[in-house]
């Protein structure tokens, strides 16, 4: 149910002293995070982006019984497209969240079994595809509109331990 | 001689009409078969016989045995044996294996045996980095190679060679293997043909005449394409030097799995399709937007994949693109028209 906010007018405008005051009173519930809190929260996403890289590239035998992984069609998650979801997919014939186009492509071209949505594992596919693509304009789309992949500039595309092996060691 | 090299025009027109071409490459072929009496009478002992030449690509086989990809190699075979005109010779744009190990490329050969003509091959990095090609040249000879054809040079490279990162890290071959198979993986670095096969090259076309038509297979790109995914030969800029004599320089490519052309002064460029899957357009502008296939549909198995093949003549040639799904956009329905002289391509 929409409110009607026009029924409210009188109740609405407050005088601004008032404003200033339940503005003031409702920025935080608590302190901002310290940096070492939000250090440790972005290592906890990082994380989630690693291990949702490692699941990309076939990490998890069950995904598949053909031996294809999410990194064969989509390499730096080119063409997975998450900033275009929910969208109408026909092969559903439905609108349908990331996480079930992910679980859609593991059944059909790899074959594999599907992942539990709520997983830890699905959340990973989902940072790494969602970091990949950080910055992207959200728009939930068309099935068959053709978008540009991200520009990953180097290593696997997010903050890692340098790997110290071969050309690009980040 | 000459009645037969005629006959050989005629029947091909002949063929290329029956095929159901359309006017805009009917037109294309006769330009070029116009250039051909042009070049015929300029220069008596330069002559190229029209035919045509087909190129299979990327079938990245698995070990598991009836794997989907098996049927799509063979589906290719079919296709290309019942082309008509026939393709004098096919070549294998490389990355026959998915992973390097012998039992993939045992099972390649045997269903590319199928072919009715012969074929030449050459090497892809998911072929080669699990023993560095021993496997791939025990069954598919050399990487190297050119031979000359109705009067048109070919020439075969092997163009995924890195520096030696494994060494140093002290990897086993399969973590070598592992670490070349990942498109994005940023282990291998730039790819390139390197040193010895550029001094190969440039004894190999010393004694061809400029006016000799050239086409140069190699599995990357001749051109900065998108180096992250390794579309791209770090050396291409000397093998384009070493080839700048020549009128007309064709560079036919695997490993990019999707339709693509470019132009670079007297090379012109075409990316081959795969039989295992479609790779997206990576973000870059491409300088020949229209050669750009449609985005293929996950739920049919075999969209975006397929052969491709070019009707050779003397100043140029067709390249044509057939998708196991009939879709193609009108630019490359038509076929990429090779050669024609040189260009301030990108």
């Amino acid at each position: 149910m929409a409110l009607d906010l026009a029924k409210f007018g009188k109740a609405v405008a407050l005088p601004l002293g008032v404003c200033a005051a339940v503005a003031a009173g409702s920025v935080s519930a608590r302190e901002p995070y310290t940096k070492e809190e939000l250090a440790k929260q972005e290592q906890k996403l990082i994380a989630s982006v690693d291990r949702g890289s490692a699941l990309w590239h076939g990490a998890r035998a069950d995904m598949s019984n053909n031996g294809l992984a999410c990194g064969n069609c989509h390499p730096d998650g080119a063409a997975a497209n998450p900033q275009t979801f929910p969208k109408f997919m026909p092969m559903m014939d439905k609108v349908v969240a990331f996480r079930d186009m992910v679980n859609w492509c593991i059944e059909n071209p790899q074959g594999g079994k599907p992942l539990d949505v709520n997983s830890p594992d699905m959340v990973a596919l989902e940072a790494y595809a969602f970091y990949l693509h950080r910055g992207e304009k959200i728009e939930p789309g068309l099935a068959t509109r053709q978008t540009v992949p991200v520009a990953v500039k180097s290593g696997m595309g997010y903050p890692r331990k340098p790997t110290g092996v071969g050309y690009d060691t980040k | 001689m000459a009645d037969l090299e005629d006959m050989d025009r005629r029947r091909f027109l002949s063929f290329t009409g029956k095929a159901g071409l359309s006017t805009l490459v009917a037109q294309a072929i006769g330009v070029n078969l116009g250039m051909i009496d042009i070049v015929h009478a300029q220069n008596g002992n330069r002559k190229v016989i029209p035919f045509r030449f087909a190129m299979i690509s990327d079938s990245h086989l698995y070990s598991i045995a009836d794997h989907k990809f098996d049927k799509h190699l063979e589906d290719a075979v079919v296709m290309v044996n019942n082309l008509n005109p026939a393709p004098d010779f096919v070549l294998f744009g490389g990355d026959v294996a998915q992973n390097g190990t012998e039992d993939q490329l045992v099972k390649g050969k045997k269903i590319l045996s199928k072919l009715k003509m012969p074929m030449k091959v050459i090497p892809g990095e998911h072929d080669w980095y699990l023993d560095m090609g021993n496997a791939w040249r025990g069954l598919y000879g050399d990487e190297t190679w050119s031979f000359d054809h109705k009067g048109v040079h070919f020439i075969g490279m092997n163009s995924i060679l890195v520096k030696d990162f494994w060494t140093p890290a002290g990897l086993t071959p399969k973590q070598r293997m592992e670490a070349m198979e990942m498109l994005e993986g940023p282990i291998g670095g730039p790819w390139g043909v390197h040193e010895k096969q550029l001094e190969w090259l440039r004894k190999d076309v010393a004694k061809v005449s400029a006016d000799t038509p050239v086409v140069i297979f190699t599995h990357s790109p001749l051109w900065d394409y998108y180096p992250r995914w390794n579309f791209q030969t770090s050396d291409a800029p000397e093998i384009r030097k070493i080839l700048s004599k020549f009128k007309n320089v064709m560079s036919f490519h695997g490993h990019v799995h999707q339709t693509v052309f470019n132009r670079i002064g007297n090379m012109s460029s075409v990316g081959a399709l795969s039989t295992s899957w479609p790779w997206p357009y990576p973000p870059v502008t491409l300088p020949y937007p229209q050669s750009q296939m449609y985005r293929a549909d996950p739920a049919n198995e075999q969209d975006g994949m397929g052969i491709q093949f070019a009707d050779m003549a003397a100043g140029g040639g067709i390249a044509r693109f057939q998708g196991f799904e009939e879709a193609m956009p009108p630019f490359l329905a038509n076929g990429i028209k090779m050669g024609g002289g040189k260009t301030d391509g990108a």
